[in-house]
Parts: structure tokens; sequence; C-alpha cells
């Protein structure tokens, strides 16, 4: 019973808006005081359909600024984790507060200051400058997992290692890499997520020429046609989860195989 | 090689791009606040920009409303999300797998959120609707004014649901660190089920419950997605403000827009100095006891 | 305002070298014919940067214009969602950074910005006159002015727009058709009306027909900016808006932030009337299914305000022909056509129905424009101009000051 009133919060806060959404995007003329439309309408899919190229264009350059942006945090925060879950030293409380201020202050707050310099260098309007920015807010996200990653591992592994002749480089890569995908993974969603869901500093820096998904979709939430609006939050909805399903079943039959070896 | 210098070679890959874009960015916002290299020469004074908000009560009016809409959403994001952690981890197997639908929320962009509420909330929403059927309610208008009653409450709703996922994450990965044999021993011992939750869990979960709290009232201060869609024309948000000032304006206008980032900025440094230190006192004094 | 533009242009004038390649290849442009800028056109790109959100018009632009760019001259039309404000601002920040070449061909403007744009030096020109189009079909006259600016062939003309109101037949019998009119009927409904917070571009227009019709008509601003005559009037105004405000929709606390709320706020019947700059607005929703069938337009008889829109080239676009020859293909006969169709759009055309063979002006007239869409013969007798942009600047600051924060 108790478990029944959990799971009926649950549906309520979090499922409920993905069915309206959905009732939303197939009723264009759903007003009040209806509790059900009264007439669908296939226009918002309709126009789906006929613009189904731009739309397909605008995800993939999202997906692949966002996954760009995980690349990029992974080899900025591999080293300075691990040396922050091995090695002491004077002031590390300061230092690691001050590396994850990034993600805690208004982003606004450095990259409009930057926006000027980036448009100097070039780098405004390029996918390079974009992954730039959402890597320097991000990564804070990739460093927490990582060092948690590498603390939970523990000494043993490289010590193992090393006595059995591994060099630095040949530990990182063979053997705790693998160990810390997990971590990598998890610090990953998250950068991934905030990269894709961004939107004001991809339109800061990305100008138009860099195509988003939420700079599709970001025009239309706001205007007054609704169930399109719908229809696209759907489509946001859907790439994500699909892509964490795929990881993480492929991720699973990927440690089966190695076990198996 | 000395052993800090290999230190800060190590820490380099971060601590290069930290300094020279976060530090650099941050520096840069802030000598446009004097008007110093800003895009066009500045004819001002240096401190214009901050007189300028200063003197004007309205400026005062959005700080103090954004600093209240923020707080108001993190506490609640993070007392619901905790409880709903609790109970989630309390389900049999089975349906906790059911539960994960939690995270649809993290997957959702800010303005889609926003836009969630307006649609259930609003006079002629989903809920008035539904009221409505109930016979509550015979028309829109005697809907409660949830929206646009000068609270911000429409924001505050959008912010905790977006919110509420987010720290059953953080309190999700503590829970599963939980030795559930604890709350079987108080059990035995006679404890009630509250005082199980107040007196054994919450503190274990203390660490996360800040975390959250920090990472979402600062998040909600200084983002702009959510009052985009549903902030009300008085008093306003500070960031509608610096969006208004940085892109509606011609450019003798920065300097404001980058004195409002940097009292941002300054609140929210200051904050989570003040917010860690606090904490630290309070648990130092449990421990104690 | 005024003290930025003349720091910004002495700005300029200080780094002038660096324009200096820029200008001369502008300059050979200027002198290029017609058809041999359509040759260098040819297989190249043009990104147009324009409002994006109506679905409705962006179908149009990536169906309809795209397709035949392509076809017709092999050019690739790459659309990019952006406000007019926001990319003149992208533009002030290029021009300030001294980049040369800037990603953006074609822009969608009109009014304040286009004054903005063209006070900083951000745009390319004169060009209008060169465009074939304009030089068959368009009135001279009727694109001189943009808000009372010299145009001075800076943009070319694309489209025109005139203020209407919108309210359901299945709600309200009779509405109101002037301001004083509208007066009582706010105060007769309590909460049924609003309008969106200027610089919302639709709000600021309404309160600027309020401001012709309290303060007797538009004539006497037409001359120009003048400070007197405004100190004297505006008053007038301010009661006007706030001897309405304590009945407007949630008592005038708070005003849809965008004319895209209000329209939501009437689809959903919170409020009895709507309004839009753009006569087709209400037919658009009813097809798109937003609005009941039974919506319907009126105006209001003591003056509609009505404007062209432009489009305009930045003074960094890299590839100006490729822009110029769209520019030129939106004011052509067939694109207008298509523009005026209410399934398209509806917006209406920018052409000089004079200069029209008479088998064009026959496809015009045969145009189904839809119920809930005025004729031209309802709509022109009413027709009033835009005010200078001084008058527009003072109007939204004085709003704030008078209406918002009084």
């Amino acid at each position: 019973m108790k478990h029944l009133v959990t799971l009926l919060v649950l549906a309520m806060l979090f499922v409920l808006p993905v069915v309206v959404l959905m009732l939303i995007g197939l009723a264009p003329g759903w007003r009040f005081p209806h509790v059900w439309p009264d007439e669908f309408s296939p226009q918002a899919i309709a126009y789906l359909v006929r613009n189904h190229e731009r739309i397909l264009t605008s995800l993939s350059s999202s997906l692949l600024f966002s996954m760009l942006t995980v690349l990029a945090t992974l080899p900025m925060c591999l080293i300075p984790a691990a040396v922050f879950a091995r090695v002491d030293f004077p002031g590390k409380a300061l230092v690691e507060g001050l590396l994850l201020t990034p993600a805690l202050v208004p982003p606004m707050t450095f990259a409009m200051g930057l926006h000027y310099v980036f448009i100097k260098l070039s780098l405004t309007e390029t996918m390079l400058g974009v992954v730039i920015m959402l890597a320097m807010f991000s990564y804070p996200y990739m460093f927490r997992a990582l060092v948690a990653g590498f603390q939970s591992m523990g000494e043993d592994y490289r010590m193992c290692a090393r006595n059995l002749g591994a060099g630095p480089l040949a530990i990182m890569l063979k053997v705790e890499l693998p160990l810390l995908i997990p971590a990598v993974i998890a610090g990953g969603s998250v950068v991934f997520l905030v990269a894709f869901s961004e939107y004001f500093l991809v339109f800061l820096i990305g100008g138009g020429s860099v195509d988003s998904f939420t700079g599709t979709l970001f025009p239309l939430l706001s205007s007054s046609n609704r169930s399109l609006a719908a229809v696209l939050t759907l489509i946001f909805l859907f790439l994500p989860i699909a892509l964490f399903v795929i990881m993480d079943t492929t991720l699973l039959r990927l440690y089966r195989k190695m076990q198996m070896i | 090689m000395s052993s800090t210098s290999s230190l800060i070679l190590k820490l380099s890959p971060l601590a290069l791009p930290y300094l020279a874009l976060f530090c650099g960015g941050v520096f840069l916002t802030v000598c446009q606040s004097f008007g110093l290299l800003t895009p066009l020469p500045y004819p001002g004074g240096m401190v214009d920009a901050y007189l300028e908000l200063l003197t004007d009560s309205s400026f005062f009016a959005s700080f103090v409303f954004s600093l209240g809409v923020a707080a108001v959403s993190a506490a609640s994001a993070v007392t619901i999300g905790t409880l709903l952690a609790y109970r989630i981890w309390k389900l049999p197997g089975r349906l906790a797998t059911v539960a994960l639908v939690y995270k649809i929320p993290l997957v959702l962009p800010h303005i889609a959120v926003a836009f969630v509420v307006l649609v259930f909330w609003s006079q002629s929403g989903i809920l008035a609707s539904a009221a409505h059927q109930l016979g509550l309610i015979r028309s829109m208008t005697e809907f409660p004014n949830v929206l646009y009653s000068g609270w911000g409450i429409g924001m505050i709703l959008a912010y905790t649901l977006k919110g509420t996922p987010f720290a059953m994450l953080l309190v999700m990965a503590m829970l599963v660190r939980f030795d559930a044999r604890q709350i079987q021993t108080a059990d035995m011992l006679g404890a009630s089920g509250l005082r199980i939750f107040f007196s054994v869990v919450l503190p274990r979960l203390a660490p996360a419950m800040h975390t959250g709290f920090i990472i979402l009232f600062l998040y909600s201060f200084g983002a702009f997605d959510i009052p985009y869609i549903l902030s009300e024309s008085r008093p306003g948000m500070l960031s509608i403000q610096v969006y208004n000032l940085y892109f509606k304006h011609d450019l003798a206008r920065r300097p404001e827009a980058m004195a409002i980032l940097t009292i941002m900025f300054g609140f929210a440094v200051l904050f989570i100095v003040a917010y860690s230190k606090v904490v630290r006192r309070l648990e130092d004094g449990v421990r104690k006891l | 305002m005024k003290r930025t533009l003349v720091i910004i242009a002495l700005y300029f004038t200080m780094t002038a070298p660096t324009g200096l390649y820029a200008q001369t290849a502008d300059a050979d442009l200027a002198k290029t014919p017609f058809s041999r800028i359509e040759e260098q056109a040819r297989g190249s790109q043009v990104s147009w940067y324009m409002f994006g959100g109506w679905a409705h018009v962006n179908t149009w632009v990536d169906t309809y214009v795209a397709g035949e760019m392509k076809t017709r001259y092999d050019i690739d039309l790459v659309r990019v969602p952006m406000d007019a404000g926001v990319f003149v601002n992208k533009l002030l920040n290029e021009k300030a950074a001294g980049k040369k070449k800037g990603n953006i061909d074609l822009l969608w403007i009109n009014g304040e910005n286009f004054k903005n744009a063209r006070e900083a030096g951000l745009l390319f020109g004169p060009f209008a006159q060169k465009l074939p189009n304009v030089q068959q079909v368009v009135d001279p006259d009727s694109i001189a002015f943009d808000f009372g600016f010299p145009v001075d062939g800076y943009e070319a003309p694309y489209g025109r727009a005139q203020f209407v109101f919108e309210y359901d037949t299945a709600q309200i019998a009779e509405p109101p058709t002037t301001m004083a009119a509208l007066k009582q009927w706010i105060h007769a409904n309590p909460g049924r009306f609003t309008y969106p917070q200027p610089p919302d571009f639709t709000g600021s227009a309404f309160i600027r027909q309020v401001f012709y019709a309290v303060t007797g008509g538009h004539a006497q601003y037409l001359a120009g900016w003048d400070p007197d005559l405004f100190a004297r009037k505006a008053p007038l105004l301010w009661q006007w808006l706030n001897d309405v405000e304590p009945y407007l929709w949630q008592k005038g606390r708070t005003y849809p932030q965008d004319s895209a709320f209000l329209d939501t706020l009437f689809s959903r019947g919170e409020v009895g009337l709507g309004m839009s700059y753009h006569p087709p607005h209400a037919q658009n929703k009813i097809i798109e299914g937003t609005y009941p069938e039974t919506v319907r337009t009126f105006v209001m008889q003591d003056g509609s305000i009505y404007n062209i829109h432009f489009t305009a080239i930045p003074f960094n676009s890299p590839n100006k022909s490729g822009a110029m020859v769209l520019a030129n293909f939106l004011i052509s006969v067939d694109a207008q056509l298509s523009k005026y169709r209410p399934e398209n759009w509806g917006d209406f055309p920018a052409l000089d129905p004079k200069r029209l063979s008479p088998q064009d002006k026959r496809r015009f007239q045969a145009v189904d424009l839809g119920p809930a869409t005025l004729g031209p013969e309802q709509l022109n007798p009413v027709a009033v101009p835009e005010i200078p942009a001084d008058y527009l600047e003072a109007i939204e600051q004085g709003w704030r000051d008078h209406v918002l924060n009084e």
C-alpha cells in the first residue's frame, strides 16, 4: 500500500507531464474546460515529417557537440582526478572548491566576458568554440565522478601492475581506465545532458551557425504553437534516453564478454 | 623534479583551462563592468554602472526576488527529493526499476519544464479543467491565480520539478552505500519509522542534501531559461535583466549588464563559502554531542 | 542613445583602414550588372537570419523559398532563427571586434532595429535599387521611409503588415471598433483584455495606436521628433492606459511577455480580444488548429498602423551577391504571391498593384484569404503610417516609468 502511494506520486510528478505533452502534440485545439481533447489532428506530426531533414540535422549537431564535450572533459580531468584521489597537499580543499566553481556560478558570468575574446580569436560560430565553452562549465561533473572512481578503486591494482613491471602510461590505459568506465559513464552522462540541453551558451558562441536542437526548440516553446513545441520536446526527451539504454546494454554485454575471456 | 612541480604539472590539464578561460572570463566580465576593455570605448566613469544599479530600487527588488525564488525552490526540491529517494530505496527490487521514471525531468531541458508548468497551472490549464469537471469551480477565473500572483510561484514550481530528480539522484547515490542493517537495528531497538528516518537516515544523507541545495540554489539564481517563459513583469528576475541589457540594448549599457553579472558572481562565491562554513560548524556541533 | 551612436561612429572612423578592403570589393559590386551578380552567386550558400517563432513561416522559407532558390539559382539557403534585436547586437559585437568576414548574409529587419543597425554602420548598401524586381514592381515612395527613418536603399521590401484585432464570434457579438469603445468594453469586461509588454513589437504598436487615437491623430508626429509636442501629448496616453489598467487581465499587475503569450491566452479563452501586427494571423492560427474556427479579425476605425518589413545585408556578409539574389527573389511576383496565400503565410505583398500586369493582378485577386482575414478594401481605408522611431523609444521608456512602475 505504502509502495503504491510512492509509485503514484512518482507517476503524477514525472510521467503525467509526458502523457500530457503527447496529448497536446496530437490535439492542438485542446482547451479549457476539457480534461480530454475532443478532437485529434496530425498537424504537428505532419510538420515533423515535412521538416524531418532540418530536425535531424540539428539533432545530430547537438549530439555531436555534446559527445565532443564529453570527450574533451575526460582528458582534462583524468590525471588531476587521480591526484586529488591519492595525494594530499596543502590547500587541497580550497583548490578542489575552486575547481568546482564553474559548475556552480551562473555560466553567463564568464561566458559573456569571454564572448568578445572568442570573436577576436574567430572561435565564435565554430563547433570548437562551442565545445570549449561547454566543456568549461560542465567538467566539474566529470571531475567529481572520476575522483570518486579513483577513490573506490584504491591503490591495489596500480601497485600490483607496477610490481609486475608496467609503466605509468600502461597502468593508466590498461589497468585504471577500464576499471574507471562506470565512473566515466556516470560523469559523462551528466556532462552530456548538460551540454545537450544547453541553449544559451550554444546560442551565444555558436551564433546560429552551430546548429542545435535547443535552438530549434526554443523559439517554438515560447511561441503559441504548443502542439509542435510538445512534439519536439518529446523527441528531445527520447534521444538521450535511447542513447543511455543502448549504452547500458552494450556495456553489460561487454562486461560479460570480458569476464568470459 | 620536485614534488611540487610534478603536482602542478599533473594538475595542469585542468588548471590551465581553468585559469585561462574561467578566471579570464570572469576577469573580463569584471573589467567590462568598470567600463574597461569594452568592445567600444566607454565614455562614463569606472563605477557609473554600479552607481546606476545601486540607485535603482527595482534592482534591489529583483535581487531579493531572485534570491527568494531560488531559495524556496532549492529547499523544496531537496526536501521532496530526499523523501522520494528514501521511499524508492525502500521499494522491493522490481518496483524500484519502475521508479526509474524519476529520471525523466533530468533529461528535459529547463524551458520544457517551464512549458509543462504553464500547461498544468494556468487558469485555463489541465488542473483548472479538472477542477471544473469535478465541479470545484464554475469558470476559469475562479481557479487560483498561481502563475501571476506576483510571488514567482510558477518559476518555483518549475525549478522544483526540475530540481527534485536531481536531488534524488544525489541522495540515491548516498543511499546505495547505506547499510540497511542500521535501520534493522534501530527497528529492533523499538524506534518508530519517523524516528529512524530523522535520526538514523537523515544525518547520513545530509552531505548530499547540502550539495544539492547549493547547486540548485545557485542555478535557479542565475539561469534564464525558466524565467524567460514564466517570469512576470514586476518584479523581474536578474537573469532576464542581464539578457535584455546584453542583447536588446546598445553597447553603451554593456557595463551595466556586466556589473549585474559581477554582483551575481560575487554573491555566488560568498554564498558557497558561507554555506560550507555554517554546515561544517553545525556538523562539528553535532559530533561534539 | 544618441551619444553612443556618435561614439560608435567616431570609433569606426578611427579604425577605418580595417574596413577598406571590404569597401572596394563592395563598390565593385555596385557597378556589376545584376545578371553578373546572379552568375557569381550560382552554387553558393546564403545564410538568412530571421525571427524563428512562426512555424508556418519557417516551413514556407524551408520548402518554397529554399526549393526555388535551388532550382532557379543553384543557391543553398540556410535559415537561422534569431530575434532581430539579437542579431543587430551580434553584428555590433563583430564590428567592434573587427571581424570582416561574418556569417550572416541576409537579415529580416525593420523599424528601430534597422535604425540602430544603419546608424552604427552595420549594413551594406545601397543595394535595393539594383534589384530588378524592386525597379519593376515596387513603388519607390512606399519604401522611402521605415518608421520615419530614411531607407536610402539599405533595405529591400519584403512584405506589408497592418495592425488588427481578433475576437471569437462565439463569445462576442459586437467587438469595440474605436479606442473609446475599447475603453468602455474593458471596463465592462474586467480581466478580459491585456496587451503584450513593450518592448514587445505588438504591444508597442498597440500603444502607438492608442497614442494616435487619444492625442488627435498621426499627422502631427510625422514631421519628426518634437520633444515639446511629446511632453504635451503623452500624458493623455498614460492616462488612458492607467485608466484601463485595473481592469486588465490579472488586474494589470502583470503583462504578457510577448505577443505569442497573448495568443496563448486568447486561444485558451483567458482574454476576449487578441491582437496582431499581421492581418492573416488569426487565419494562420485557425489553420494550425490553435484558434477556434469562429475567430474573426477587425480593425480600429480611428486608425490601424501599417508598415513595410524589409530585408537587409550586413556589412560583413560573406556572400553579398547571393544575399542580393535572395532579396530580389523575395520581392518577385511569384514569391510575393506564394507568401500571400494563407495556407503558406498570408503576408500582404509589398508590391505596387498599379505596376503589375493585368494577368498578375488577377492572380493576386484570385487568392482566397480565408474567412478570418480582412481584405485590402477593409484595411486600406483605416491604414495609418508608423511613427518616427524616436517617438517609439520615448513611448516605450515612458510606458515603463508612467504605467508599469507608477
